[in-house]
């Protein structure tokens, strides 16, 4: 028959081989604690590992005990309110007038004159206090309740006098303890261990331990401790991508100032200087500056000026151009590209923030992301604006429809509908050819395609978010259990 | 984008299509539509075709696309015999007006006017300053003479939906919601804008008319006026209107002859445009080739008029459409008879390296050196409230001069407010919370530049200076970045605890242990550390230190 091994941890085979020199089989673990000075939660949690093992039985008992109250100390620390009162009366000779009393016992006096009254100790004629009994007697009955005091104050009373309840001089109070009893003798236990080590360490390796000790075996099953990593903000990854994909078109990414002047985000976009959309309840301005020169654009204010002129039929205003705002919309970029006169032929696009006068709700954010992409050469066509459309979205896994739209800068325009993973469609770009008012203000002389599309709105179909603020979450749990989505 | 609404089934009987077939035929002619619970259906068009805000406009051109009608021809007209006579009043002072025969009012279609009227002051008319417009009942006016002139305000009208009360014009501008909301448009000092029939007030534009001229169900005949301080405008809304209104079933037009300053005109003027289209134009914009006959046929089937003649086509855009300025709008009308899915594509060929901004190469590379150091990447919006940067410390920033919300006030000028936000909701999250935005800022200037800048906060149990020093570090050694550190004080920091990073005398960044005041302020209560980074100035210093 093979012998039987007890495999235990470092602790447990310490503790077990410490209560076998202590002679301990069973005992109360706090007193055991305290008599042989093992801490109390630790050895609380190895008895318990123990018990699982089947080496010993671990018992929770609980007990009802008085104890004795702050009130009940100080009466034995100065006798009780009426035992004072016997011995005043005794010292005075047996009586006392009942003011008199009050002035020596102060508050207590009551409860003193109360409880000896009706415990027939005194009598009250004509406004004295008189001994109604022999004080000696009095004061033995007295020390047999103070004697239950004691007790009750030095280690609890299973049972209490109903006296000291009543007066509130001892209180129940509920004590837990925990009983064990080593099923297999420590000694026993000490002589077949094999102790097991939770985690290999440095020291176990250098000092050749390992060898002497038996690796524990895992639950390999149980749940491990919960980790996430840090992690890329699924929004920046989307953007991020998306760049990708615009580089691996062949576009060049491009800039442009987010707080930018009409010029740029209106007028050389031949968007009329009474638009709408140029009011200050649907554009956001800055209250510093208001305005800035256009020095610096002269020849192109002078061309913006004059294809307005023509175009709209009224006196173009400068100082509109000039006013400030926060950019509206990434064609302004395009924009700045294009009035720099690039040789053709161009692809550049650019991806950054844009600003409305949007009140905040699930699906409106003040200040969202656009892509915008331009591309043309001499000869370039509406063809070759759909063909790259289609590849973005392609790209994307999207299938496109077309539909004519309006824009003030493109002409013919085009806006493109992507159909979401839940089948409905999203109306994403916005496309045309810039219109030659456009092109003549810049000074570009081939045709060039422009088209853009709001980020956020096919971020949170891509990531299947009903609520486009979630994609601005300040929870950062959130963010660090989000689901990884590849693409 | 105008929405319309139309009883479920109306713009069916008008072009006796489908529900489907309608939809389809309104998505290729930029038109969406959407089903409501409540018997309505709603059409979004778009703002360059204003003839399309009526039932009868949408039938017509889904008649042309479908090759029901071709072309435009002038709507039958008839002298109406009224005179205007236009004092040219000097905030507003064109007015241009005309009749439309048994337009025959209904219940229905009193809602339907009224909203073709309300889309197109909307749009066209820019909220009634460029142009408004007036309907009345043709036999109501008092007297077929009518002049447009200031009226003081101490003259009285009877406002339309204040029946019985005759009101001085002061009152009915103050009082009427319309009053109050378009009255300061064209009012001057000594009198605002009325149009009389006879003596009486029945209109004083662009704010209210009359009750006694009221359109109701019943109503046969339309008069009709428009003012405003853009010419072209004022006649080219009346012409939308009355060629509209004209294809109702046996209506027709009546002229209004309008004498300004001894100077006769007749309204409606029907003004059609005239554009030459080059005969290669659309196959060279479109990149299709398109013979003569499919150009033409197009053209037509968007109603225009069509002479083909030698090099290309001569055009007649019908005078309902405002959005032909040029042969390039010709050709988009091409595209949309074709149907834009019939245009085909050319595949892109890349036959050249894209290529990204440095800076985003390098926001790239430092995310992921802050992913490495265990924070993860939070992102927040530019604009923020100004309680957070007051609380903070960070009083120099450009504030929005017309913010829709408080809380998006302001734009940051740093990533820390928004970092600690961010930690202020995330007290209960596992410690340590570690979190970073490589995001932009906005600084104050003429005009106010941004930049690219990387933040970086932990909060733990226990957290100081050299946590967020040990990180910023490794981050800018691993650049290549030389820098130095000085002593810096700011609200955010605890001084003595702070830093400013410096690199060839430009600041790079700051660091520190935030401020316990402003980390209660904010309700958090665990330390923070944090650090910002200007990841502008880095990119700078590797172009110069890198060999190409």
């Amino acid at each position: 028959m093979s012998k039987e091994e007890y495999p235990l941890s470092r602790g447990e085979y310490n503790l077990v081989k410490k209560l076998a020199n202590a002679g301990v089989e069973k005992g109360y673990v706090e007193e055991v604690s305290q008599k042989h000075g093992i801490e109390e939660a630790q050895l609380h949690s190895l008895l318990l590992l123990l018990q699982e093992k089947g080496l010993v039985k671990v018992r929770r008992e609980e007990e009802s005990i008085y104890v004795t109250t702050s009130k009940g100390l100080q009466a034995l620390r100065e006798g009780l309110p009426e035992e004072k009162l016997v011995r005043l009366l005794e010292k005075s000779g047996g009586s006392l007038v009942v003011g008199k009393v009050k002035e020596e016992l102060g508050p207590e006096a009551g409860i003193a004159i109360g409880q000896a009254r009706r415990k027939g100790y005194i009598n009250i004629e004509k406004g004295r206090v008189i001994l109604a009994r022999d004080p000696q007697e009095i004061l033995r009955e007295i020390s047999e309740l103070k004697k239950a005091l004691q007790l009750a104050s030095e280690g609890g009373l299973r049972e209490a006098p109903k006296e000291l309840v009543e007066r509130g001089l001892v209180t129940r109070e509920i004590i837990r303890r925990t009983w064990f009893e080593f099923t297999t003798p420590p000694r026993a236990i000490l002589d077949n261990a094999v102790v097991e080590v939770a985690r290999l360490s440095h020291k176990l390796l250098v000092s050749g331990e390992w060898r002497r000790v038996r690796l524990k075996k895992y639950d390999v099953r149980a749940e491990p401790p919960e980790i996430y990593p840090a992690r890329k903000h699924f929004l920046g990854e989307f953007i991020e991508m998306l760049k990708d994909i615009m580089k691996e078109l062949g576009f060049v990414e491009v800039r442009g100032p987010i707080v930018d002047i009409e010029l740029f985000n209106f007028d050389i976009l031949f968007q009329a200087q009474d638009h709408p959309a140029r009011e200050i309840h649907d554009t956001l301005r800055v209250k510093e500056p208001k305005r800035v020169p256009l020095d610096e654009y002269s020849s192109l204010v002078e061309r913006v000026a004059r294809v307005h002129e023509k175009g709209w039929g009224y006196k173009w205003n400068p100082e509109i151009a000039a006013r400030v705002l926060l950019r509206s919309q990434t064609t302004a970029v395009s924009a700045r590209v294009l009035a720099r006169r690039p040789e053709p032929p161009i692809r550049f696009f650019t991806l950054g923030r844009v600003y409305r006068s949007d009140v905040v709700d699930s699906t409106h954010l003040p200040e969202f992301h656009q892509l915008d992409g331009i591309m043309g050469w001499p000869g370039y066509t509406f063809r070759d604006l759909i063909g790259i459309l289609r590849e973005v979205a392609g790209r994307l896994g999207l299938e496109l429809r077309l539909k004519p739209g309006y824009f003030p800068f493109t002409e013919p325009s085009v806006e493109g509908y992507v159909r979401l993973p839940n089948g409905k469609w999203l109306e994403l770009f916005g496309a045309g050819l810039f219109r030659p008012e456009v092109l003549e203000a810049v000074g570009v002389d081939y045709p060039v395609g422009a088209w853009g599309f709001g980020v956020e709105r096919l971020a949170a179909a891509f990531y299947g978010v009903n609520d486009i603020r979630d994609l601005y979450t300040r929870d950062v749990e959130k963010l660090r259990r989000l689901p990884v989505k590849i693409f | 984008m105008p929405v319309l609404k139309f009883p479920e089934g109306r713009l069916e009987s008008l072009t006796g299509l489908s529900r489907r077939e309608l939809e389809d035929v309104l998505f290729r002619l930029k038109c969406e539509v959407d089903h409501l619970d409540d018997g309505y259906v709603e059409v979004e068009v778009n703002p360059d075709r204003p003839d399309m805000y009526v039932g009868e406009g949408i039938a017509r051109a889904v008649g042309g696309l479908l090759g029901r009608r071709r072309g435009w021809s002038l709507p039958r007209i008839v002298d109406s015999g009224l005179v205007l006579y236009n004092e040219g009043p000097p905030t507003r002072p064109y007015i241009a007006a005309a009749v439309v025969y048994n337009v025959n009012v209904t219940e229905d279609y009193i809602e339907e006017l009224v909203q073709f009227q309300e889309k197109l002051h909307d749009t066209i008319g820019r909220r009634r300053r460029k142009a408004a417009i007036g309907l009345h009942d043709l036999s109501k006016l008092p007297s077929g003479k009518l002049y447009y002139k200031l009226a003081s305000y101490d003259e009285e009208m009877i406002p339309l939906g204040h029946p019985g009360e005759r009101t001085p014009l002061k009152r009915a501008l103050e009082e009427t919601s319309q009053g109050r909301k378009y009255g300061s448009l064209s009012a001057t000092d000594n009198g605002h804008p009325a149009l009389y029939s006879g003596s009486d007030i029945i209109a004083i534009p662009p704010v209210i008319n009359s009750e006694i001229t009221r359109v109701e169900p019943g109503t046969r005949d339309l008069f009709i006026d428009v003012t405003g301080t853009d010419k072209a405008t004022v006649e080219k809304v009346l012409d939308i209107i009355t060629t509209t209104l004209a294809e109702r079933e046996g209506a027709y037009l009546g002229k209004v002859k309008v004498i300004r300053e001894s100077v006769e005109e007749a309204t409606p003027k029907l003004s059609a445009k005239t554009v030459f289209l080059g005969k290669d134009e659309p196959s060279r914009i479109l990149g299709l080739p398109l013979d003569s006959f499919t150009i033409s046929d197009g053209l037509s089937r968007m109603l225009h008029n069509v002479d083909v003649s030698a090099g290309g086509f001569k055009v007649e855009a019908p005078p309902f459409r405002v959005d032909i300025l040029s042969s390039i709008d010709l050709v988009e009308d091409i595209a949309i008879a074709i149907g834009y899915e019939s245009i085909g594509e050319n595949k892109p060929v890349v036959d050249r390296q894209g290529r990204l901004q440095a800076l985003t190469l390098l926001a790239r590379k430092v995310r992921d050196l802050a992913i490495g150091l265990g924070y993860t990447e939070t992102m927040q919006l530019t604009l923020t409230s100004p309680r957070l940067l007051d609380l903070t410390g960070f009083t120099s920033r450009v504030e929005v001069e017309n913010p829709v919300q408080q809380e998006y006030s302001v734009l940051r000028p740093s990533l820390i407010p928004s970092l600690l936000s961010t930690l202020s909701r995330n007290l209960h999250a596992r410690k340590p919370v570690k979190v970073f935005e490589v995001g932009n800022v906005v600084v104050p200037g003429t005009p106010p530049p941004d930049e690219v800048r990387l933040g970086l906060a932990i909060m733990d149990e226990e957290v100081g200076y050299e946590d967020i020093q040990a990180s910023v570090y490794s981050i800018l050694r691993l650049l290549n970045v030389e820098f130095s550190v000085e002593p810096y004080k700011h609200k955010v920091f605890v001084e003595g605890r702070a830093a400013r990073i410096i690199s060839r005398g430009t600041l790079l960044g700051v660091m520190g242990e935030v401020n316990p005041e402003v980390l209660l302020a904010l309700g958090i209560d665990y330390p923070v550390a944090a650090a910002e980074l200007n990841l502008e100035v880095i990119a700078e210093w590797r172009s110069k230190t890198e060999s190409p």
